[in-house]
């Protein structure tokens, strides 16, 4: 007598499920529809644009002070880099010319503000895989950093103080001295993250072996910052294509080595320390003077013409493209938004992965939703 | 079968190693506020909700062309007997529906002390829509009135409370 197997006409099916946008762990409104095989993934669709505010359009309809504004609310984890790219091609459209301090002061607030973003991807990283402790602890140090921006410029998240040839207000002794005392509390901090997540055994079990990006699919994709360093692509264009004189400060570029999802989230951790030491060396050469250029137009009109500036985001490679017709607002804007970019490769990524490592493998790329949609 | 107890023994000691930091923090002062029985006083720069003085505006227009998202109106006095528009302004209001909280119309006020500036309140809230359209005229205070459009009436706002007043921080 011959055995069947109980599930013999037991018809299968693949099914559809909705992760999002509702979902805590897609860190903003994200939706992705997964079309899942038992516990296998077959096909995974992003769908983005709950968050679409069409900043590119209302640039064209606002003056260039105005702009500056509008650039806050793209990336509002790490707002500071958003400002310096568009003053940047702004001022390359005007042709002014920056104080030394206004430079050593928008690469000294980049800097800290990449530190608060990725403590920020630290804590929700590991919420998103059960480890709830390091998210109190990421919080507690970029409470401090806002703290810092909240005593320089006002604010907390949107911070518009990079303007238009310089920067908003100077810096007192009164900060410096305060964020002297955040690097030097903030240091031995990181090692407390590294017992933490970073080397801990059930976390790397989970992260090592998922995500896997290799360094040419990274490249084809059109990936940036941490998450194409983490594949071992050298590109960084604080290094490529130095702004704001980065070229005269010394920091090295980590990388990762596989393209996991732990390599990604090493090469942010590492980052950290490379801007605390990039923090150092700003205010230890401060340079005197003004920090604001003189002639800065009250309604800039620049002679039509094309522009584009980049930066080093906390999230990647950021640029802007500006036109100019004359006018007293832009002819047209267009944003090279890092998290757009990097989201796309997510439909490849996914496929072949168990549906418990999605989290894993969303929450490595660090994607904002404020800057994918725009 | 070696591999599994070691497996279990680094996992069990990565756990201890963690234990021990957050046992560390545990014997240290809280660093968390109990709002709102406790409350923070933010830094001076602070920009929270804005306050108008009807009494120091000279109605430049400045702040209505600095504002980006277009939040402020004003209209001009003018003199009853000549009929000509004088340095004063009639009535002012700010749409903090739509306010980014830039600072940028502060940045250009002309005027000693200035006329709008931003207070250190961050707990303005608004039960309706009809009060983030707040108005203000001569005689006035500083946090302004709204219309309410159900009783046809200008209102005075709950939400917000005067912490601008302190200047220090907790």
């Amino acid at each position: 007598m011959t055995r069947t197997s109980p599930l013999a006409g037991v018809k299968t099916d693949t099914l559809f499920v909705n992760l999002g946008p509702q979902h805590p762990s897609t860190h903003g409104v994200l939706r992705v529809g997964l079309t899942i095989d038992g516990e296998v993934i077959t096909k995974a669709v992003p769908d983005i644009g709950y968050l679409h505010r069409g900043t590119s359009k209302l640039a064209e309809v606002r003056g260039y002070h105005h702009c500056v504004v509008l650039t806050d609310r793209w990336d509002y984890v790490s707002a500071m880099p958003n400002n310096l790219v568009f003053c940047l091609a702004a001022e390359k459209l005007m042709g002014l010319k920056i104080p030394p301090r206004a430079k050593a002061l928008r690469v000294l607030m980049c800097e800290l503000n990449r530190i608060a973003s990725h403590l920020l991807f630290f804590g929700t990283y590991g919420i998103d895989l059960g480890a709830f402790t390091p998210f109190l602890y990421a919080f507690r140090e970029r409470e401090m950093v806002l703290d810092l921006f909240e005593m320089c410029c006002g604010a907390r998240l949107t911070y518009n103080y990079i303007r238009l040839g310089g920067v908003m207000v100077d810096v007192g002794d009164n900060w410096i001295a305060k964020t002297k005392e955040f690097i030097e509390y903030f240091k031995p901090r990181l090692d407390e993250y590294d017992t933490l997540l970073t080397y801990n055994p059930i976390f790397m079990v989970r992260t090592r072996e998922v995500g896997k990006i290799a360094a040419e699919v990274a490249v084809n994709w059109g990936l940036s910052g941490p998450n194409l360093r983490g594949s071992g692509v050298n590109y960084d264009v604080r290094k490529a294509d130095p702004y704001c004189g980065y070229e005269q400060y010394d920091f090295e570029v980590p990388l990762g080595k596989s393209g996991s999802c732990w390599d990604r989230y090493f090469c942010r951790v590492s980052e950290m320390r490379q801007s605390v030491r990039l923090c150092e060396q700003v205010l230890a050469t401060l340079p005197p003077g003004e920090f604001m250029a003189m002639g800065v137009a009250k309604v800039p009109k620049p002679a039509a013409g094309e522009a584009y500036a980049h930066v080093e985001g906390a999230r990647g490679d950021l640029g802007i493209y500006l036109v100019s017709d004359g006018q007293a607002s832009p002819y047209r804007m267009h944003v090279r938004a890092p998290s757009f970019i990097n989201l796309a490769i997510l439909q490849e990524m996914l496929v072949g992965n168990k549906v418990s490592d999605v989290i894993a493998i969303l929450g490595s790329i660090d994607i904002v939703l404020g800057e994918v949609d725009r | 079968m070696i591999a599994y107890f070691r497996t279990v023994f680094t996992a069990a000691w990565a756990l201890l190693q963690g234990m021990a930091i957050t046992l560390k923090y545990l014997f240290k002062p809280s660093i968390t506020i109990h709002y709102p029985t406790e409350k923070l006083v933010p830094y001076e720069k602070f920009r929270g909700a804005l306050l108008f003085d009807a009494e120091t505006c000279i109605s430049c227009n400045l702040c209505v062309k600095a504002c980006p998202s277009a939040c402020i109106q004003l209209e001009n006095a003018t003199n009853p007997q000549t009929k000509k528009k004088i340095a004063k302004v009639d009535w002012y209001s700010i749409d903090f529906g739509k306010c980014n909280f830039c600072r940028l119309c502060e940045e250009v006020c002309p005027t000693k002390p200035k006329a709008v500036w931003h207070s250190l309140d961050y707990e303005v809230v608004f039960y309706t829509r009809d009060e983030m359209v707040r108005c203000w005229k001569a005689g006035i205070n500083y946090i302004g009135k709204y219309w309410n459009r159900k009783e046809k009436i200008f209102k005075d706002p709950e939400g917000q409370i005067s912490i601008q007043e302190v200047h220090s921080r907790r």
